[in-house]
């Protein structure tokens, strides 16, 4: 019993962890309907920024995603203008293989800049854990988990209830349409791109906290994310939350009953399983009850 | 009010328009009439400038809109209604409506646009809070049209309306675009329901393969030869 509860907020934990690496995939994808591949050297690089500044410049961790999120933020904006656009109308190969270069090129930046060296920060607060009814818990853990939710409830109050926000969902759901409402549908895929990509380096300086990591950091992750995308239907980002539990679960009580080592077979055998009996992912199925 | 002369348009190696020239004035209901494939909604996508033209020109209150962007012939004025209503499905309908308001020209009056499209719709405010994609089809249709007058256009331009609507829906749309005429918005109409445009329209033209093959009234288009036998089946 104590042993299926400590499972299971563990698995919850995890979530929140995962649906905020998520949630600059499904946007950007909702929006530009491009996969974002390098989604893994933002993760990775969010992660070293918030390193390097609590080592070279001793700033707390838990500040970074003041200077991350705007950085990555026009970083975003600038790779959209430069390359993305250039590619969004044509096959999706094109934008696959482009954004596979920009991964390889930042994780090569990495090496050139900080050397291939495993990195991790050690802070009082990063090593502090809690007891709850005799479960021990990590206090940066929970502080992962309590950013990820509000991440999730800034982006619905910011896509629903301010005009710019309703624009970018408009984008995704008729780009023509929004043309003929008068929405400057360029402008909008280069502020989506550019949340897209903040949101990814703020779940890597999240990352941080929890992982050792090096330049090839966020591979793995990358595919767990594409797992919750996939489950959550690509656009919707309740529907990634919920995706993101959903393999935290499987994956938390999954590890009961095999070796450590086959975690990441769990996903993909979760992808594969969800992408042949629920193509349309857990929105979808959502959507479908809506409409009875 | 709106001004083309000898518009081009195609999509690629294909020639849609071939050289079209007709004219909308202020406060009346034109429509243009044509079969399935004769260009019309390639005329309209011209117009909203979401393609570019060829040749030849547009021009909307006397400013050239050629080559503007499509946002800014919707802040000079001009609202289309797509062919296939085109709302955000996942959208409520008062979301729907408050996004047509996005054009700068419009922003500041979203309030009072909500009411007054409301007053024209009684049904569209029932279902506001109601998901978009929900909705029957003549409901859909009459948000997409409340959605176009969002944004507070002078000239309205409406592409197949009628399209898989039932009769009496039908009249009920047609009895609201006549309100909205009436209320001093220019009405540019498209349509294949020719006998039901016609009762709006004072004025239309024929287009075929391209070409705009005939021009005139009301009474004109109903007596002419070309519209009784190929559109009214008479």
């Amino acid at each position: 019993m104590q042993d299926t509860l400590a499972t299971l907020i563990s698995a919850l934990l995890a979530a929140g962890l995962y649906a905020t690496m998520s949630y600059g995939l499904a946007l950007i994808y909702g929006v530009l309907k491009v996969i974002n591949l390098a989604n893994a050297g933002v993760l990775m690089l969010g992660a070293y920024v918030t390193w390097w500044m609590w080592d070279a410049f001793h700033v707390d961790p838990l500040l970074a995603p003041i200077v991350v999120l705007p950085l990555f933020f026009l970083f975003g904006i600038v790779l959209e203008r430069v390359a993305v656009r250039r590619v969004i109308e044509q096959e999706p190969i094109v934008s696959l293989l482009l954004l596979f270069g920009v991964w390889l090129i930042l994780q090569n930046i990495a090496y050139a800049i900080w050397t291939g060296d495993t990195r991790s920060i050690e802070t009082p607060f990063i090593e502090s854990t809690f007891k709850l009814g005799g479960i021990q818990l990590a206090w940066p853990r929970v502080y992962v988990f309590v950013a990820g939710a509000l991440t999730l409830a800034v982006l619905q109050l910011f896509l629903t209830k301010t005009q710019f926000g309703r624009a970018i969902r408009a984008v995704s759901q008729d780009r023509e349409a929004a043309r003929l409402a008068g929405i400057d549908v360029e402008r909008i895929y280069a502020v989506a791109f550019g949340i897209g990509i903040a949101l990814s380096a703020f779940a890597g300086s999240l990352l941080s906290l929890l992982f050792p990591f090096g330049p090839d950091f966020g591979q793995a992750l990358q595919l767990k994310s594409f797992c919750i995308v996939v489950l959550g239907g690509l656009d919707s980002f309740v529907g990634v939350a919920f995706g993101a539990i959903l393999l935290s679960l499987a994956e938390a009580f999954g590890l009961r009953y095999m070796a450590a080592s086959l975690q990441n077979l769990i996903s993909f055998v979760l992808l594969v399983v969800v992408l042949i009996a629920f193509p349309k992912g857990i929105a979808g199925i959502i959507r479908s009850l809506r409409r009875v | 009010m709106l001004e083309i002369e000898r518009l081009q348009v195609g999509y690629g190696e294909i020639r849609v328009l071939e050289g079209c020239s007709l004219h909308v004035d202020r406060g009346e209901i034109v429509a243009l009439l044509g079969a399935n494939g004769a260009g019309k909604t390639t005329l309209m996508r011209a117009i909203s400038r979401l393609i570019d033209p060829i040749a030849g020109s547009i021009s909307l209150e006397g400013e050239d809109i050629t080559r503007a962007s499509a946002a800014h012939v919707v802040d000079a004025g001009l609202a289309q209604v797509p062919e296939g209503r085109k709302l955000w499905p996942e959208m409520t309908v008062e979301d729907n409506l408050l996004l047509g308001a996005f054009a700068r020209r419009a922003r500041p009056q979203t309030a009072a646009s909500l009411a007054e499209v409301y007053a024209i719709f009684p049904r569209v405010k029932e279902r506001r809070r109601q998901i978009a994609g929900t909705l029957s089809g003549g409901e859909q249709q009459m948000v997409a049209i409340a959605r176009g007058l969002m944004s507070q256009p002078s000239l309205l331009m409406l592409d197949e309306p009628s399209l898989g609507l039932a009769p009496i829906i039908v009249a009920e749309v047609f009895a609201s675009i006549r309100k909205i005429n009436a209320s001093g918005t220019t009405v540019f109409l498209v349509e294949q329901n020719v006998a039901g445009a016609l009762e709006l329209a004072s004025r239309g033209y024929v287009l075929e393969t391209g070409r705009i093959v005939m021009e005139g009234s009301r009474e004109q288009l109903l007596g002419s030869e070309i519209v009784r036998k190929a559109y009214l089946g008479l």
